[in-house]
């Protein structure tokens, strides 16, 4: 099982790579089974004892291209398949939940989901709550000295979880994480953060597996690694790469947290230091070269985020129609004011 | 329409003109007849409700849920057919049924061979077919024309244009629900080729005269059923002209900035459309926007979007189509040029799918 407050961090072999991106799956697979086996290490040995049903839950969200960092690499989620399909005959499953804005099904199609799926013979399920595998179960947790009540589906509950979030920004400007990604499954009337800490607890993951073969700051970044560790202590590492630290609402909220995890207490004002130690090749380099390349990941991505919003800037608006009107002009449909005239 | 009928149905001054389908381009479209000159909207349709309200927002008297109902009850002189395209024919069908002259967003249709029956139902009908192909109206592509026409490069052997935007998947952060037929190949016809390429096909033909396709591929960075990239060989016999086309719906576009390249290597020097955009968009916005401003007090028309030119030569578009129907001229682009856009697109897609093939293919291994 995971060390409380270690992450272990490896490094994928890229010498035989051209450009950052590798774009046959089938490559990326097999580059990807030796890091993958190295991070999770002792995990796989553990999960593989479940008698029961081992379920992947990688951050598909919507079918941004995997070279954008924006997603989990689907042949990351494939080579965990692989690595369990060799240990355990419990049965394996990935899941994601569809939203408003986009069908699971179809998310996962366009990522290429059922065909890895195929591979090893995983089920491939969409745990929305209306769906057929959407039975939830509520409890309640004590969060910032609130209660925090959370439905999560049974299914997440009941299985051996292994969460595998890209290393992203969201849409707020917070690391997208183990916890948020847990927290798409999660209904509840408290705010993203604690409902993200609250899921967490509730589905009690036995791992968290960070992709960061492509990380997303301001743009892309090819940083060929991968960290794995208790989902808080992996989160909190994401979010001090961002420079977020216990900004980050989620991590400084996480009862993982502690002083003696984080090395600091949150609310100090300092970034979370948490202990990244190098596996498989990562280890085999000097300590000094795998530091630097942690420097230069945070380099990358301290102050990431995403691009901006299609929507104008109000006062950009605002300008337009004043010259629309004055000038005579049209309004262009992508300037008007939602909801407005 | 194309005879001398041209006092239209509706005996008005104005050409009277209905909407089918006020998404995305159907709103550039209704903005633009609105802002137009001697043409008066009649009704809008469009099957979902939030569409419809922008639309009577935008002014429209009349909204339909429907296409089929407007057009048997509106009296009109001319429609803007903005739906998918899997329902282009049905429209153009029940418009001649009508005798509405139609102004067909791109791709005019799925195949060829659906052209032709809209076509020949068009010319049994009488009815003009224009079709929305807008980069021969945009000011970067008239000034690559103009340069060309003058021969300030001299001889061209070699062009290149590459179109590329987000598609129908767009880029983060995602606010709505991608639509589902750009990517269903029996809705849209194709993927990037009849979405992006076809406006290069009409925009190389506007300039060299007819291609001849030698070569194509494509690909689908995703696990999508159309292709979502295509690369292109072209050869123009007249102007002696080698070309490679690029038009992909896989890059993140983030307007203002719209990736169009195109380039004409000469003899003596380039041709690039990037030399007659403003250098600084909001720069050139504003100064469109003055002299639109300074328009209205001399009482001149104004440019109607004019400080976006990619929505400018949208209206540009639509009032050729207009003034050709009032003048009872062939619209400046019909059905044929539509066609023969798609019929190039087509001929890159079979050979593409030859090549792919091929590729997959296991190459024999002789002693």
């Amino acid at each position: 099982m995971d060390q409380p407050n270690i992450v272990r961090g490896a490094l994928v072999d890229t010498d035989d790579h051209r450009g950052g991106w590798t774009p046959t799956l089938d490559a990326r697979l097999s580059a990807l089974e030796s890091p993958v086996g190295e991070a999770l290490g002792p995990v796989l040995e553990s999960v593989a004892d479940e008698p029961d049903r081992i379920t992947i839950v990688p951050d598909a969200h919507y079918p941004f291209h995997p070279s954008t960092g924006m997603v989990t690499d689907p042949a990351v989620v494939g080579a965990v398949l692989d690595h369990l399909s060799w240990r355990t005959d419990a049965d394996l499953a990935v899941a994601g939940v569809s939203t408003e804005c986009m069908p699971f099904e179809r998310t996962a199609e366009y990522l290429g989901y059922p065909d890895l799926c195929e591979r090893t013979g995983a089920d491939l399920v969409d745990l929305a709550s209306d769906g057929d595998d959407g039975d939830t179960t509520r409890q309640v947790f004590p969060v910032d000295d609130r209660s925090v009540a959370v439905s999560v589906p049974e299914r997440l509950r009941e299985d051996t979880v292994l969460v595998l979030p890209s290393l992203r920004p969201t849409d707020e400007g917070a690391v997208a994480g183990g916890m948020r990604t847990l927290g798409r499954f999660a209904d509840a009337v408290a705010e993203p953060a604690p409902t993200a800490v609250a899921a967490t607890r509730a589905i009690e993951p036995a791992s968290c597996l960070l992709d960061a073969t492509t990380a997303y700051g301001d743009e892309p970044y090819a940083a060929n690694a991968l960290f794995a560790g208790p989902t808080p202590v992996v989160d909190a590492l994401g979010a001090s790469l961002f420079g977020t630290g216990f900004d980050d609402r989620a991590v400084a909220l996480a009862p993982d947290a502690t002083e003696s995890v984080t090395g600091v207490e949150p609310g100090s004002g300092s970034t979370p230091q948490i202990r990244v130690e190098p596996v498989g090749r990562a280890a085999t380099e000097s300590t000094d070269d795998f530091e630097a390349q942690l420097d230069t990941l945070r380099a990358r991505l301290e102050g990431g985020a995403l691009p901006p919003s299609d929507d104008t800037h109000p006062a950009v608006s605002i300008a337009y129609r004043l010259y629309a009107a004055v000038g005579g002009d049209a309004v262009p449909p992508q300037l008007e004011l939602r909801g407005g005239g | 329409m194309l005879s001398s009928t041209i006092g239209r149905l509706t005996g008005s001054d104005d050409l009277a003109l209905g909407v089918l389908g006020v998404g995305n381009i159907g709103m550039v479209h209704l903005k633009s007849a609105r802002s137009m000159p001697g043409v008066e909207v009649r009704a809008v349709a469009d099957v979902l409700p939030e569409n419809r309200a922008r639309a009577e927002r935008a002014g429209v008297p009349q909204t339909y849920d429907d296409y089929t109902t407007l057009l048997e009850r509106e009296n009109l002189d001319a429609a803007v057919i903005a739906l998918p395209p899997f329902l282009h024919a049905d429209a153009v069908e029940r418009a001649a049924a009508a005798g509405v002259d139609v102004f067909v967003e791109k791709p005019l249709a799925r195949s060829t061979a659906e052209a032709d029956r809209m076509l020949d139902t068009a010319r049994e009908a009488g009815i003009a077919v224009g079709v929305d192909h807008t980069l021969r109206y945009q000011p970067d592509m008239i000034g690559v024309k103009s340069e060309f026409e003058d021969g300030t490069v001299g001889h061209v052997p070699y062009a290149s244009i590459t179109r590329l935007n987000d598609g129908p998947l767009g880029r983060p952060p995602v606010e709505n629900a991608p639509p589902s037929w750009p990517l269903d190949p029996d809705a849209a016809g194709g993927g990037s080729l009849l979405e992006l390429g076809i406006h290069c096909f009409d925009v190389l033909e506007w300039l060299f005269g007819e291609l001849e396709v030698q070569d194509a591929s494509t690909d689908s960075t995703l696990d999508i059923p159309v292709e979502d990239a295509a690369t292109v060989l072209l050869r123009a016999p007249e102007t002696e002209t080698s070309i490679t086309l690029h038009c992909g719906s896989y890059q993140w576009e983030q307007l203002p900035e719209v990736n169009t390249r195109l380039r004409l290597e000469g003899i003596t020097g380039t041709i690039s459309n990037q030399d007659h955009l403003p250098q600084n968009f909001y720069a050139g916005a504003a100064k469109s926007a003055l002299t639109n401003v300074l328009r209205r007090f001399t009482g001149d028309e104004p440019d109607v979007f004019g400080p976006t030119f990619y929505l400018q030569a949208h209206y540009e578009a639509l009032s050729a189509f207009c003034e050709a129907i009032r003048e009872g001229e062939r619209p400046p682009i019909d059905g044929e040029d539509g066609r023969r856009s798609l019929e190039l697109a087509e001929t890159a897609a079979e050979l593409a799918a030859e090549t792919n093939t091929a590729e997959l293919e296991p190459v024999e291994v002789t002693r």
